[in-house]
């Protein structure tokens, strides 16, 4: 638990030294995140050698405290912070000096990275409002660091965030007024037992804030703009993390309060909005013509599984459906981020924001092209990439019961969307006849970086059999 | 019907009205102005469920408090990003 | 019919009244000038529901410092969006008000059912530990004691809407030119809110007021100090305003470092944010005082920051 309560202060600390000490920030924002990295691998090993660990923080009894949970789950979503931010800052040192308001990414990354850590450890209904606010404002501010062709889309996240934000918290208050416990534990052992209209009401408002925040279908609409305006180590930081805090405490919610009626009415919403998310987010990626538009919307879709795993997860006893949660959550979030950076690096190198500048990109900046291809097939759910583990473990369960084919038809469809739209860029990318002729001479470094994270996904193959054991499958 | 009651509902009205604005608009300003009403409504059901009890429930109270300064600084956060949308426009 | 009777039907009305007539005045600025009001009557109804700590910070917070932002707001406003915008279709308008007046009416449905004698709530440990918290006053004793993460957190929300606000800052408006009045009247006034705001963050301790009420008045000394130019300008590149800026957070911080490391044994857990109860304290005063600070510069930069000063 010391080396999490590290792996939270360290970023706070790298941020406020970055603010203060201005000229060295990028180095001492790396450094933070480097060291957290080293302390969240010791969390999770020791977790996984001495079982959950929890703090009351101020060493206050539980209730009147705010308390942090550091399981095997929270580890690995700890764990799974720090390496994307490791890896986007270090390809965001190799590129950043490209933009003009460098200086002030390293502070703000630094504090994503830290409320991020502070979300996954809180068990607190309303210290998940103060971080999920945190969250809000972070993204919303690192948005605008590319200038004015931001600010509408971020003042349109903002408003939306905000108005997420309110939602939950009165959901909150209605649940204090009932119980007078804000600590998730507490909570869910009072909670199932005394169900009614007014706990029903507090869950679907809470829920529709974090659809909202979350980007989760019919809520999602602000996503795409707001994703594919900011630069690109920003945009891979928002879509592969900052959408999944809002998912997490909606999992949280919905496993620990509701009870089984309730719980099963909702998994039929779940169910219902993750396949529109699939199908629709799906459709409109392969019909956009921006090429960082077109990953945002790919985040629509894939938020779609997670829905569809959180849906079948509270239906069914089957521990396989939430391993499928986190383990799609984990593998978008390394291979959504090798999307980016690859297509930000190209989109400076190659100019121009349209599917079309990709043409001839096998030639000209093949390292990019390859990572964007091999996160792609991340996406798609290709053997044996991590995707693909997540996919299987949502399918596997789902065979036998012809009852839940639907499901299986859905998921189908949601897989050639993503492999149509993943192909309609390699195809681009393969027409060798008329390359667009980069405007800089593409950099390697930062596409090597960008090319990290999705081996990594690749790799996650290998740990499969050890993923399964820690999330309990 | 008691008085917690009627705050209670006074709270909910407020929310629902800032919901109405938020939605409605059609000025960025009136939905900003509107988010706040939305946090007041919210605001007012705490203070209202607070003062169930003798003494008042204290925790509540800074509740609300961190509630109320994390509500300005995202208003003031927002009306910059306003001022900033109004001010590029030619 | 009692008079506390009347008395809280005709605030609740004219509560409803003033947020309705916010969002449907023809004018932004009677929208503004009615929000404001809106929030001076709010805050009577918190200190008639006996929350005096809130309507002392929903006057100063929610309708003083928001009402400035939005006033400042309305001055740019009336240049830049003075074009009527195109009207929402009358159906689309009709969809809004009835999925309002629908979410509102389930919502007043479930109030119904709140028990009016909780069975528990939080009140009652606090109670109990407040002997240990280093400070009499409830309110205090969770805000920078029992939940002092959620305040930490708190103050790093405010300190990113400067963050934000700095990277978005854009040309103020000319402010206008000084007013011999005006500048007699800030000369007299600012002292006094300055006394007043350590006033109110001394009775903290034990009575209602704290760091957020004391820097917003603080604040308020400095806007009206600033407004009449007396005060020079707060650049960010300076040091000093940046480390008033980030005290707050850094008195949390160093603050928590220094309990843990006292009270560190190898084999025990280390409990962040846990103060040693004889340092408790002056711990809290320490950290209320650099907070009040940080809140009013912090505050005063997001009312009256110019784009030159924001800058680095």
């Amino acid at each position: 638990m010391n080396y999490a309560l590290a792996a939270v202060l360290l970023p706070l600390l790298a941020a406020l030294l970055a603010l203060g000490w201005r000229r060295y920030a990028a180095w001492v924002s790396w450094g933070g995140t480097i060291l957290s990295l080293l302390c969240a691998i010791v969390a999770l090993q020791q977790v996984l050698s001495d079982g959950p660990q929890q703090m009351l923080l101020g060493n206050w009894p539980t209730g009147l405290a705010i308390r942090w949970q550091l399981s095997e789950l929270t580890a690995l979503l700890l764990l799974l912070t720090t390496v994307i931010h490791s890896l986007v800052a270090s390809y965001s040192l190799t590129s950043l000096r490209r933009l003009q308001v460098a200086a002030d990414f390293w502070p703000l990354s630094s504090l994503l990275q830290m409320s991020l850590s502070a979300l996954w450890l809180s068990t607190d209904l309303f210290n998940w409002y103060v971080t999920l606010e945190l969250l809000g404002l972070v993204a919303v501010a690192m948005v605008t660091l590319s200038g004015n062709k931001s600010v509408a889309a971020a003042l349109r996240y903002l408003l939306l965030s905000l108005a997420g934000s309110l939602c939950y918290l009165l959901g909150v208050a209605l649940l204090y007024g009932q119980f007078g416990v804000l600590d998730v534990a507490e909570l869910a052992t009072r909670m199932p037992a005394s169900e009614s209209h007014m706990t029903t009401f507090a869950l679907v408002l809470m829920t529709a804030g974090l659809m909202l925040k979350g980007a989760l279908w019919p809520l999602h609409l602000w996503l795409p703009a707001a994703h594919a305006v900011a630069p690109a180590p920003v945009s891979a930081l928002l879509s592969a993390l900052v959408v999944k805090g809002p998912l997490f405490i909606l999992w949280m919610l919905w496993s620990q309060l509701a009870t089984v009626e309730l719980s099963h009415a909702a998994a039929g919403f779940f169910l219902f909005a993750g396949s529109m998310a699939l199908l629709t987010g799906g459709w409109s990626a392969l019909r956009t013509p921006y090429a960082k538009v077109m990953v945002a919307y790919s985040t629509v879709a894939q938020l779609g599984y997670a829905l569809l795993a959180i849906g079948l997860a509270l239906r069914s006893a089957d521990p396989a459906f939430q391993l499928a949660l986190w383990l799609f959550i984990i593998a978008h979030a390394l291979a959504k981020t090798s999307a980016f950076l690859a297509v930000g690096e190209m989109q400076h190198s190659l100019g121009g924001k349209r599917v079309q500048m990709l043409k001839g990109a096998s030639q000209t900046m093949p390292v990019a092209m390859f990572a964007l291809a091999v996160a792609g097939g991340s996406l798609i759910g290709l053997p044996p990439s991590g995707g693909f583990l997540a996919k299987w473990q949502l399918l596997l369960p789902l065979w036998p019961e012809w009852q839940l084919w639907l499901w299986l038809l859905v998921i189908f469809l949601g897989t050639l969307l993503s492999a149509a739209y993943v192909f309609r860029l390699v195809v681009l990318a393969f027409d060798r006849a008329d390359p667009v002729k980069p405007d800089f001479a593409p950099q390697l470094l930062p596409q090597w970086l960008a090319l990290v994270p999705a081996l990594l996904v690749w790799g996650l193959a290998f740990g499969s059999h050890s993923f399964v054991h820690w999330l309990g499958g | 019907m008691s008085s917690i009651v009627w705050y209670l509902w006074i709270g909910a009205g407020i929310w629902g009205i800032g919901l109405y604005g938020f939605m409605r608009g059609p000025e960025l300003l009136r939905r900003i102005i509107s988010l706040n009403l939305m946090g007041a409504g919210v605001f007012m059901v705490m203070v209202a469920l607070a003062a169930r009890t003798e003494p008042t429930d204290g925790v509540l109270h800074a509740l609300v408090l961190t509630g109320l300064v994390v509500a300005v600084s995202a208003t003031a956060f927002a009306l910059a990003l306003l001022a900033r949308l109004l001010a590029a426009k030619p | 019919m009692s008079g506390d009777f009347w008395f809280d039907t005709i605030l609740g009305l004219v509560l409803l009244t003033l947020a309705l007539a916010t969002v449907r005045a023809q004018q932004l600025a009677a929208a503004v000038m009615i929000f404001v009001v809106f929030g001076l009557i709010l805050a009577v109804a918190w200190a008639r529901l006996g929350a005096a700590d809130l309507a002392l910070a929903e006057a100063a917070i929610g309708a003083g410092l928001t009402g400035a932002l939005l006033f400042s707001a309305l001055a740019r406003q009336a240049k830049a969006e003075s074009a009527p915008v195109s009207k929402s279709s009358s159906r689309s308008s009709w969809l809004v008000l009835l999925l309002s007046l629908m979410l509102t009416g389930i919502l007043c449905f479930s109030l119904w059912w709140v028990p009016l004698q909780p069975e528990h709530h939080l009140m009652p440990l606090a109670l109990e530990h407040l002997a240990n918290s280093g400070t009499e006053h409830p309110v205090t004793a969770v805000l920078l004691n029992f939940r002092a993460w959620d305040t930490l957190l708190e103050l790093i929300v405010l300190l990113l809407a400067l963050m934000g606000a700095r990277l978005v800052s854009s040309p103020m408006l000319q402010t206008p030119q000084r007013w011999p009045l005006a500048s007699q009247w800030s000369k007299r006034l600012a002292p006094l809110l300055i006394l007043v705001a350590f006033f109110v963050l001394w009775r903290g301790a034990t009575a209602p007021g704290g760091a957020f009420q004391a820097g917003a008045l603080l604040a308020a000394a400095a806007v009206v100090l600033r407004l009449n130019h007396q005060l020079p300008p707060l650049h960010w590149r300076y040091g000093w305003v940046r480390l008033i800026v980030l005290s707050g957070v850094l008195a949390f911080v160093v603050a928590g470092i220094a309990s843990a490391l006292l009270q560190y044994q190898p084999a025990l857990l280390i409990h962040w944010l846990e103060w040693p109860l004889w340092l408790a304290k002056p711990l809290i005063l320490f950290i209320e005082l650099c907070a009040t600070l940080a809140i009013g510069l912090t505050l005063t930069l997001l009312v009256v920051g110019e784009p030159e000063e924001l800058s680095s």
